[in-house]
């Protein structure tokens, strides 16, 4: 049970759950019935410690596994998970929702909630697009894979699939001209040929408008995100609190998502204020940390995603890329021992990427269907003071 | 397989012949040239010098050639020990070099069946030839490498890859070709926009315009001939193992006409974000934009797609599943997002049937992508985003009820005319009721979706609901009578603001009659409502009738009484006097006011006329003609004979008119009631009043 001495807000911040709590208290006393008062306490308490315990929970993972497929999936559960029991708080706290500032708050956080929405649905785009690639490495396996021999025109299948890949993976923000030098180099033989067939696999990347940017998507979901005050806190007995967990919570899984999966326009600038004293603060923050360390390392700083699973097929890719070009034929043992090796972790990544892309997809949709409708549950609560189309009348005196 | 020889080989000898005239003449090997060669086993530089001639001389013997193969690629297949491979005979060269030439002059453009679209016979044998080698090189590379035959494997493989490339690219070129297509399509994109320009308001609401219908079958724009071709291409590069290029091919290439094609109808994409901070104004004209586009979809674009798909991939039904589903699946997406991102807008009252709109397209759009193939994810998305459309509906309309709750006057309208909250309403449910079907679809749908959550919450003490349980009637039809009941006790609240009883029965009157009129009038609502109701309010609205009869003429009729105007037998002149004077006051008073009070419905306007002349005329004729006599020889008559009984029934047909004057009055108050209104509410509110 969290202690009773109210130090004041700004005071003691060293349990901020439990100063919140006693700040609400003294206010609460007279209003509600105890009973009430211990219910919500807990409540808000367990949420706390909930989005603590669940980030922790994604912390002890090793580079290797950091923004890997299955991490990623863990990372949309919490943030269901985290989601529903905001939704419960909410709901159960409904007589708060007209209140200032909970009002503002909410709308608040439900445009934050709109534009993590068009985040997602970028996401899920990103997610088509590697679907795109898993099928040219298909296209490689098909033609190295499960031979007992293997011929020159099977490599040339290969090749042309690796290329088409290497285009595919390309980020957008390199130019054409980048694009046309890289394909010649490849040595084919029509370059115009070529270019119109690259025309193909961009032109399917984006669904969004041309000038959406999730950057400045990032950027508009963390604006004026603060940390709530000691007056906005005793106002709203403490919901204010759940906000901005929550608030925050949404901004770094829309954030890691960008970091992790191809989408239009990305960019890792988005700061994070969190004071330290919020018990979920460290785990994200060290997640945030972790990331960006990764966003710079040298290897991955022109990746379209940093997702692992992306970083092995460029790996991957790469390196049958090389032995495809230094192959001659007939081909020697030795050669056809190194091709199999490198089907071999082609074969590893294409399973890891067939049977990850699926359920993230899943997950997806369910925060793109449960979205909606959370954000109308949001809207429905405030309609109650939403000024309808007679709403004028109850001003009005006639 | 069983052919024409002398006719294809005729063909093809026909054109290599032409093309190589000269350079063959010199040296003319025939066949059996080669199958002396083949006992050297050829070599990679040797392959380089074998005449390009050569092979159009033994083109007759193409059939034999084919023949060779594929008993040699039996003898691989069905060899004991993949070790001991059987020696590769020269045939396999001679092939090899007959497919390649004949890559070539696709390349180089000298056959001319490419644009002209044709599957030729030359076609024919090449999509044969093409999958020969595939065949033969399965086979080589089922065995060990390290033997024999690699180096046949390495020509063999490359042949087919090269073939495979050049069909994946005939293939797309094909696809392409279809930009015809996307040229019928921009022309149908004007006229849509033109029909859509020119009606903007019933054009969503009506089925669609006719280019789109009688267009049906040219989308997308292929020849039948192209289509063959395709067929033939999609079922080499399957059958050669090429199966994910070619769907690669066809998917990207068909999404993005798909895409180009709804972009021409003026398809956008609109973040959720901006959806919200749009304007009204600004994202009907998007809805309606949407409308036209899912509507198109779902009647041309989608049936054409799927037809397309089907002959093209006609030996490949699961294959041709996959493909459309996958496309239908990228568009469907994107016509969600918008719908999701309209559900999420503000509430209020315009936007109702907008939204009604686009629940019954995405009701339309699920017939026309959701065959059993497609699967259940899709269908339950589109029916999820069409539940949150629906959701947003069911609460704008049950917003009517706090509306009408929340409009407390203060002030009367003035002579007891139709308040406009009376039209608005009635308006509003009888638009409302032209979608009565999809209401009360959305309604059962919602109502079992709250049991639910009533059941989880037991929380909802609200006593009007359990009053609602008692009725009978489906979930939309209580939720209209709980509007019409509101609307009732709101009048009735109303109508005490009136101080004098008879213009409060007047107000009553005039509202329930309109009310009445109204719901008469729809096909929609009647059945609703239903005859009891119909009945329960005309005799209402007879009571209001005679309670207004009794306070304002029942009064005056005392002046009329016989009784007391007598005393012992004679009649009293001054209390007859006093009796006419008294009754001269009274009426003019009567008319003074009744005259400014306004009943707009011509029928009840002449109900109430009628009755009071009914009373009022028999009544004085006879009060008259009884006493008359007695005041006729004094002095004054006209100050106690004001009025002749023609006069009065003269009078009476004035009343009720709303004069110049108060006329001016009600719209000068109506108009100040509407100004009160938010600028944007004030247009919809006049419409829906001017279109009554």
């Amino acid at each position: 049970m969290p202690s009773t001495d109210y130090q004041g807000v700004s005071a003691s911040f060293s349990n901020f759950g439990r100063s919140i709590l006693s700040i609400r208290r003294d206010q609460v006393h007279s209003m509600e019935n105890t009973h009430e008062a211990t219910r919500q306490e807990f409540e808000l308490e367990t949420f706390q410690r909930q989005v603590a315990d669940r980030f922790n929970g994604l912390l002890p993972v090793g580079s290797d596994e950091l923004l890997s497929l299955s991490w990623v999936r863990k990372l949309l559960d919490v943030f269901l998970c985290c989601q529903e029991e905001f939704r419960v708080i909410m709901f159960n706290n409904k007589e708060y929702m007209n209140r200032t500032p909970m009002d503002r708050l909410m709308s608040e956080f439900s445009e934050r909630s709109v534009k993590a929405l068009d985040v997602c649905n970028a996401i899920r785009d990103g997610i088509e697009q590697i679907r795109q690639w898993k099928k040219q490495l298909e296209i490689v396996l098909c033609a190295l894979d499960n031979q007992r021999s293997l011929g020159e025109g099977q490599f040339r299948r290969a090749k042309k699939a690796l290329i088409d890949l290497e285009i595919g993976m390309l980020d957008e923000k390199e130019s054409n001209a980048s694009l046309a030098h890289r394909n010649r180099s490849f040595g084919r033989n029509n370059v115009q040929k070529d270019h119109k067939s690259l025309g193909h696999f961009r032109s399917l990347s984006w669904s969004v408008s041309r000038a959406w940017s999730a950057a400045r998507q990032l950027q508009a979901i963390g604006n004026n995100l603060a940390a709530p005050r000691g007056n906005e806190i005793i106002a709203t007995n403490g919901l204010a609190v759940a906000v901005f967990t929550m608030s925050s919570v949404l901004l770094f899984v829309m954030w890691a998502l960008v970091a992790a999966i191809p989408c239009q326009d990305r960019g890792l600038q988005t700061h994070f204020y969190i004071p330290r004293q919020f018990t979920w603060a460290a785990p994200i923050l060290s997640l945030h940390e972790r990331i960006l360390e990764e966003s710079k390392k040298r290897d991955r700083r022109n990746a379209c995603g940093l997702l692992k699973e992306i970083h092995q097929i460029e790996k991957c890719a790469r390196r049958m890329n090389e032995l495809a070009d230094s192959i001659q034929f007939p081909l020697t043992e030795e050669k056809e021992g190194d091709v199999r090796q490198r089907v071999q972790e082609l074969v590893e990544v294409f399973k890891a990427v067939k049977d990850g892309l699926d359920p993230l997809e899943r997950q997806l949709f369910c925060v793109l269907v449960f979205g909606p409708w959370y954000i109308s549950f949001m809207l429905q609560s405030r309609l109650l003071s939403v000024v309808s189309i007679f709403g004028f009348w109850l001003l009005t005196e006639y | 397989m069983e052919k024409n020889p002398p006719e294809k080989s005729g063909s093809f000898t026909g054109r290599n012949s032409f093309n190589n005239n000269d350079v063959s003449t010199p040296r003319t090997p025939s066949l059996s040239t080669i199958d002396e060669k083949a006992d050297g086993h050829h070599q990679k530089g040797e392959r380089d010098n074998v005449d390009e001639g050569l092979l159009s001389d033994q083109d007759h013997n193409i059939d034999q050639v084919s023949q060779d193969i594929d008993r040699f690629t039996h003898s691989l297949t069905t060899v004991d020990d993949k070790s001991k491979a059987p020696e590769v005979p020269d045939v396999v060269e001679t092939f090899s070099k007959i497919v390649e030439s004949r890559i070539a002059k696709y390349y180089s453009g000298e056959m001319q069946t490419k644009s002209a679209g044709k599957v030729t016979e030359e076609d024919a044998f090449f999509i044969e030839a093409v999958l020969r080698i595939s065949k033969l090189t399965n086979a080589f590379s089922d065995i060990p490498s390290s033997s024999t035959t690699t180096s046949s494997l390495n020509r063999t493989s490359m042949v087919l890859q090269k073939a495979m490339s050049f069909l994946e690219e005939e293939f797309r070129a094909l696809l392409e070709a279809s930009s015809a297509a996307n040229v019928n399509s921009k022309v149908l994109s004007i006229k849509l926009s033109n029909s859509f320009n020119s009606k903007p308001d019933d054009s969503d609401r009506c089925a669609l315009p006719e280019p789109e219908s009688t267009r049906n079958e040219e989308y997308p724009a292929y020849t039948p001939e192209v289509m063959r071709r395709m067929n033939r291409i999609v079922t080499a590069m399957i059958s050669a193992g090429y199966e994910t290029e070619c769907c690669q091919v066809y998917g990207i290439t068909r999404r993005n006409a798909f895409m180009e094609a709804i972009k021409n109808l003026e398809f956008e994409k609109i973040s959720i974000d901006d959806v919200q901070k749009m304007q009204w104004e600004t994202l009907e004209v998007e809805i309606a934009k949407w409308i036209k586009v899912v509507q198109h979809c779902a009647t041309v674009l989608f049936p054409g797609e799927r037809k397309h798909c089907e002959v093209v991939f006609s030996e490949y039904p699961s294959i041709s599943r996959s493909l459309f589903r996958n496309l239908a699946g990228a568009v469907v997406v994107q016509f969600l997002d918008f719908a999701e991102a309209v559900a999420m807008t503000k509430r209020s009252a315009e936007k109702l049937f907008k939204f009604l709109d686009m629940y019954e397209t995405l009701q339309d759009l699920i017939p026309a992508i959701a065959r059993p193939e497609i699967s259940n994810e899709m269908k339950s998305e589109i029916s999820a985003a069409g539940d949150r459309i629906g959701e947003a509906a069911v609460n704008i309309f049950c917003d009517l009820e706090n509306s009408i709750k929340s409009d407390a006057a203060k002030t009367p309208v003035p002579g007891g005319a139709v308040h406009p909250l009376t039209r608005y309403v009635m308006n509003y449910l009888k638009y409302a009721c032209e979608y009565k079907d999809t209401l009360e679809k959305i309604f059962q749908f919602q109502q079992k979706k709250n049991k639910v959550e009533v059941e989880v919450e037991a929380s909802i003490s609200d006593g009007e609901r359990d009053k609602d349980t008692d009725r009978e009637g489906s979930p939309f039809s209580l939720q209209l009578m709980r509007v019409m009941d509101l609307l009732d006790s709101n009048l009735e609240a109303k109508s005490s603001l009136y101080k004098d009883p008879s213009l409060r029965d007047i107000f009553l009157m005039n509202n329930g009659r309109y009310i009445l009129q109204k719901i008469k009038g729809s096909m929609e609502i009647r059945p609703l409502m239903g005859d009891s109701w119909c009945r329960r309010r005309s005799t209402e609205l007879r009571q209001y009738h005679k309670s207004y009869q009794r306070e304002t003429w029942g009064k005056l009729l005392q002046c009329l009484k016989h009784e007391g105007l007598q005393v012992s037998g004679k009649v009293c002149k001054p209390v007859l006097k006093e009796r006419f004077k008294n009754f001269n006051t009274m009426f003019d008073e009567i008319y003074k006011t009744q005259a400014t009070w306004v009943v707009s419905d011509d029928q009840l306007q002449s109900e109430l006329r009628v009755s009071i002349s009914a009373v009022v005329i028999p009544a004085y004729r006879s009060f008259l003609g009884r006493f008359r006599q007695y005041l006729e020889s004094g002095r004054q008559v006209d100050k106690y004979i004001k009025y002749q009984p023609e006069d009065i029934e003269t009078l009476i047909e004035e009343l009720f008119d709303g004069n110049t004057a108060s006329m001016v009055k009600v719209v000068r108050w109506v108009a100040q009631f509407n100004v009160r209104t938010t600028s944007r509410n004030i247009d919809f509110f006049q419409t829906i009043v001017e279109l009554a």
